[in-house]
């Protein structure tokens, strides 16, 4: 890459830019210019080495991509369209369109790593232990020292953290390993977590209460880190996950289709609650008051089948529209 | 692509690789993260140079593989005109590709046999691993 001439990039820019004219500047459309001016400044670069000139070198790389057009369609979702036509081995996996959830999951199925399923069940014995002592230990029953409660309540904290921050970084079938920073965060922070609510139950029960200052530091700092860790959080989900997302999404939500449906539904409600608290003294005044939540319980039930009515049930009047 | 003086005989070939595009992808990346020209001149060299794999086809691939959760996309940013898009093998992808080996080996045996033609070597399974 070093050897890229300044003038070979503004001719390769150039004819790049030449043969993505008129192509509709998806999101998708960009990414894969901006991949494919990486590579053709490679191949230009490759090109030159070999004795071309630098404007030789770019018109021929330029030409070897074929047509930029086929290119982005392929690359564009209609990939298996594209798939068809150039031979592609079902072997490959392609994902129809109309694949179900279920298949989408096994197709995509990840196994959990041995080493990481042993690693977890014996850090759940470990954790599960040290649970059961602590409690007990809390109790007349098992008489434990102050201090190994504490440090009992400690091991609990650090198997549950890192059972937590291993599971995080385990690839899944619907997600990506979480980075290894965070996963490490997550981990300490619930092992804080847990650690500061046990290290708070023994402070309860055996220490002065003063310590329980201390409990609380451990816990507030905990729940502060997982929220900016809950904040900062980003997708990771896989895209067939995504997919998934968006299909289901698509099933249709009426009231945002149709905010008249919406309005009724509001209206409606309004009447069954209104109708419920005036029932309610009557009912209490002329039957007995035994009698009188009576009415908020059919409300809700009323509210319930129309709510799944009107959002669900309504395929007769998606075809009349 | 094929190159314009092929024989028959060697769009046949063609045709085969072009079929198992998406496991030769996860093949290379296998070895480690790589980028679009990286991939291209891999394969382009481990073909001896006497096919190319077309640049659409690969571009294709990678999509599929990212959408189907194959292999991850990630942007570096080292190169000085422009950023450079890395792919990266999942767990999943990793174990798409042990399958389709699987699947090719199986097929290969079956397809030696009635073709009546002789049989890889018996240390090709090993180097496929």
């Amino acid at each position: 890459m070093n050897d890229r001439s300044p003038r070979t990039s503004t001719e390769v820019h150039r004819l790049l830019d030449e043969a993505f004219a008129g192509i509709d500047p998806t999101p998708e459309a960009q990414d894969l210019k901006e991949e494919i001016r990486d590579n053709l400044l490679s191949r230009v670069a490759e090109l030159e080495v070999a004795g071309a000139t630098p404007a030789e070198a770019a018109r021929r790389a330029v030409d070897e991509l074929g047509d930029v057009r086929e290119l982005v369609a392929a690359a564009s979702g209609e990939a298996d369209v594209h798939a068809d036509a150039t031979g592609q081995a079902p072997a490959t996996r392609g994902t129809r369109p109309g694949a179900s959830a279920a298949e989408l999951a096994e197709r995509n199925r990840v196994r959990p790593k041995p080493a990481f399923v042993v690693r977890t069940v014996v850090l759940g014995i470990v954790a599960a232990a040290a649970l059961v002592t602590l409690v007990l230990g809390l109790t007349p029953l098992l008489p434990l020292a102050t201090g190994a409660l504490i440090a009992i309540a400690a091991v609990l904290g650090l198997a549950i953290g890192v059972i937590t921050g291993d599971a995080l970084h385990q690839e899944t079938t619907t997600n990506y390993p979480l980075p290894t920073g965070r996963a490490v965060l997550f981990g300490a922070a619930t092992g804080l977590l847990v650690a500061g609510l046990g290290f708070a139950a023994v402070v309860a029960v055996r220490l002065d209460l003063v310590w329980l200052v201390l409990a609380a530091v451990l816990v507030v700092v905990a729940i502060a880190v997982l929220s900016a860790l809950g904040a900062t959080q980003t997708n990771r989900h896989k895209p067939w996950v995504l997919t998934l997302h968006r299909d289901a999404a698509r099933a249709g939500n009426r009231f945002e289709e149709d905010p008249a449906a919406a309005a009724r539904f509001g209206i409606y409600s309004a009447v069954i609650w209104l109708t419920a608290f005036v029932l309610v003294p009557v009912l209490g005044f002329t039957v007995g008051w035994w009698w009188a939540p009576l009415p908020v319980v059919g409300a809700f039930i009323a509210m319930m089948l129309v709510l799944a009515r009107m959002l669900f049930g309504h395929d007769a009047s998606r075809t009349s529209r | 692509m094929i190159q314009d003086s092929a024989a028959s005989g060697d769009a046949f070939a063609a045709d085969l690789l072009r079929g198992h595009t998406d496991t030769i992808v996860l093949g290379v990346l296998r070895e480690h993260d790589s980028y679009g020209f990286e991939i291209y001149k891999h394969i382009r060299d481990a073909t001896g140079g006497g096919y190319e794999i077309k640049e659409a086809t690969l571009y294709a691939s990678y999509r599929r593989l990212v959408r189907d959760g194959l292999a991850e996309a990630y942007w570096g940013d080292e190169s000085q005109g422009g950023r450079r898009k890395y792919y990266r093998i999942t767990d999943a992808g990793r174990a798409a590709f042990r399958q389709n080996v699987a699947s090719w080996v199986a097929t290969r045996t079956i397809i030696d046999s009635l073709l009546g033609s002789q049989p890889a070597p018996a240390n090709t399974k090993g180097s496929l691993r």
